[in-house]
């Protein structure tokens, strides 16, 4: 983590030296966009493209809004890359419809660009590397409901409003609940991904519910945060998240979280890099990769427990078989 | 003015003007709520559910409180947010490295007074506005939270400090007690000691204050640093109730705690409010989404009704006030 720290701070040296120094042939300079410094999942993205960059022996710049999911900024962090001319965009919109006229950005100045994570609304890209939120927030609930044998109390907490992943996680679990006649679902509120919203909403949820028996949470600080309200006041329940993050692992192997949805953050990163060098360097790409939702239970925790920096990207030829499609 | 002294500039504060006229109308609001969600769910008047809006109102009346004293001398503190999540990142690592939560609450609060402290010289010494100075400094502490955390999340923390945050005592979770503490000597620092009275002082008239011998610039430091400390006090209640820290917790805690002061009266032109408002402002905040929690009302509508009750206390507040007057 020091390290990572340190290559932050390296980051205006390494820019400063990627544009003076005209890069060699396999050098190429791939712009890698995310929606925020906040979220681990995003960090899992930037380790995956930088492992796969290193790899290829390309290199990476990291464009992170300062500011989180900020459209003005990413919009300006366009414009600013678009003068600098990298080789390639690896990116993941912070909102999929406000920056299609970014996208567009790109487009006219054709540098190549590779959508990752977030489909967005409009623009040409060489290639889509992505989980599918609808199909993960289906697994994940599914899953849980047959741990309770088809039946019982259901709460869902909702992430923020409105947003793409959150749209489509909880359209995935109520399918699941209808497939399941038995359950009944109590409530579905929103905890905005935040932990402490999450916590006070099932802290309220216990006080007119006496018996919970599942919670589909939007994402794993939320189901963390559902988990610390059950225990507070001693109860019991079985909770599911979604993201796959250090921190749900941990509570998948001590037994407190049922299972998160992998969004696999790591081999978007990966898969996304991988597809802008191999179009810089005349190789055939993959135009779509919807990666199939896998739910971390503790039965298969074990490779999702390796430390990122340890990890080694997927190659070409398993590409194409993580994609459901 | 050499006969204009201390005394004349400022009649001593009865409890009984205005200000315990607003909080009566604020008392009687909060009961109102009270009455109303009495009826419509059976669960809201459970001691376990009342117990759980005062634990939940705690956060924010510790963030709230100090910035009450801000908003008393007609300035503001933006930063709030943004040093819980500093501080309790901080405070977390200090806990995870050295084992001992003694040192890490003392880390947390030091942090948090720090900041506060800097914000007080901004606004004293560099004269900017302090309405400027906090947004700076809210992008500072982001930035360097950001940077910190580098998308990390802190968890895992020794059970006796968990006891902090959720812990009872006698039946009452130890939150509540802090939060009488806090509202008592809140209370009493404002309205019984000079100091507090000063602060008033100040914010009626900040010219007068200055001419009668009040230390301007010394009290509103002092004020920014109580402001930073509380927000300290906060950081170490989250950790501990949340059992984790992360960079983001920051934006979602300033905004309600600057509802709070102003639901509970204080003006923002300054020399007119209570701790005690605060407090009754922080807990309608509370109610009002305990009670949409309770009665499952659907998540659109939870934001749209916590913005209307803000928008309908200020402008009550205003029309009280100019029939008082």
């Amino acid at each position: 983590m020091r390290q990572q720290k340190l290559a932050y701070l390296a980051l205006p040296l390494l820019m400063a030296a990627a544009f003076t120094s005209e890069a060699r042939a396999d050098g190429e300079t791939i712009a890698v966009f995310t929606k925020n410094q906040t979220n681990p999942f995003f960090q899992t993205v930037r380790v995956g493209a930088d492992n796969m960059a290193k790899t290829l022996n390309a290199k990476t710049l990291q464009y992170i809004p300062t500011k989180p999911d900020s459209i003005p900024e990413q919009l300006s962090q366009i414009e600013d890359v678009v003068v600098k001319k990298p080789s390639a965009i690896v990116f993941t919109p912070v909102d999929y419809k406000a920056m299609v006229p970014g996208v567009e950005k790109i487009n006219e100045a054709k540098i190549p660009v590779v959508n990752i994570t977030d489909r967005s609304a409009g623009g040409k890209f060489l290639s889509f590397v992505g989980a599918d939120d609808y199909s993960l927030g289906l697994e994940t609930a599914r899953f849980l409901l047959k741990t309770l044998g088809g039946k019982g109390n259901i709460v869902i907490i909702e992430g923020v409003k409105g947003s793409l992943t959150n749209v489509d996680r909880v359209r995935g679990f109520n399918d699941a609940l209808k497939e399941t006649p038995g359950a009944k679902l109590l409530a579905s509120q929103p905890g905005n991904y935040q932990r402490l919203q999450a916590l006070q909403v099932m802290e309220n949820l216990m006080q007119s519910n006496s018996q919970i028996d599942g919670v589909l949470a939007a994402n794993d600080a939320m189901a963390v945060g559902a988990i610390e309200a059950l225990d507070g006041a001693n109860r019991k329940a079985q909770v599911i998240g979604i993201n796959g993050t250090k921190e749900a692992i941990d509570a998948i192997k001590s037994g407190k979280l049922l299972a998160s949805g992998d969004y696999n953050g790591f081999a978007q990163g990966c898969l996304g890099t991988m597809m802008a060098i191999r179009s810089l360097r005349n190789q055939p790409v993959i135009a779509e990769i919807v990666l199939k939702p896998t739910v971390i239970t503790k039965d298969n925790f074990g490779p999702f427990d390796v430390p990122l920096e340890q990890r080694t990207c997927p190659t070409f030829e398993e590409a194409g078989k993580l994609s459901a499609k | 003015m050499t006969d204009i002294t201390k005394e004349a500039m400022m009649p001593p504060r009865s409890f009984l003007s205005q200000d315990a006229i607003q909080v009566f109308y604020r008392l009687l609001a909060a009961l109102l709520i009270c009455a109303v969600l009495a009826v419509l769910s059976d669960s809201f008047l459970s001691l376990g559910n009342i117990l759980n809006v005062l634990r939940q109102a705690s956060l924010t009346f510790f963030i709230a409180s100090g910035l009450t004293l801000v908003v008393l001398t007609a300035g503001l503190d933006l930063s709030v947010g943004a040093n819980v999540a500093l501080s309790a990142c901080i405070a977390g690592t200090v806990i995870h490295k050295t084992g001992s939560p003694a040192l890490g609450i003392l880390t947390g609060l030091a942090c948090g007074g720090i900041v506060g402290l800097l914000n007080g010289v901004m606004v004293t010494a560099l004269r900017i506005p302090s309405f400027i100075a906090t947004y700076g400094m809210l992008w500072v502490l982001n930035g360097l939270t950001y940077w910190y955390m580098a998308g990390e999340t802190l968890h895992g923390f020794p059970a006796g400090f968990r006891q902090i945050g959720s812990g009872y005592l006698f039946g009452l979770p130890i939150p509540v007690y802090l939060l009488l503490v806090f509202l008592g000597i809140g209370t009493l620092f404002a309205q019984r000691t000079i100091w507090g009275q000063e602060i008033y002082a100040i914010g009626a008239n900040p010219v007068a204050a200055r001419l009668s011998g009040i230390p301007v610039p010394r009290r509103l430091l002092l004020v920014y640093a109580v402001s930073g400390t509380m927000a300290g006090l906060a950081s170490i209640i989250f950790l501990s109730r949340l059992n984790s820290a992360e960079a983001d917790i920051g934006e979602s805690l300033t905004l309600p705690a600057i509802a709070a002061v102003l639901i509970g009266g204080t003006s923002l032109f300054g020399g007119v409010g209570t701790v005690f408002g605060t407090f009754i402002g922080a807990l309608i905040l509370t109610l009002v989404l305990n009670g949409m929690n309770l009665l499952s009302v659907s998540a659109n509508w939870q934001p749209l009704v916590t913005g209307i009750i803000v928008i309908l206390a200020v402008w009550l507040d205003m029309k009280t006030r100019r029939r008082a007057q």
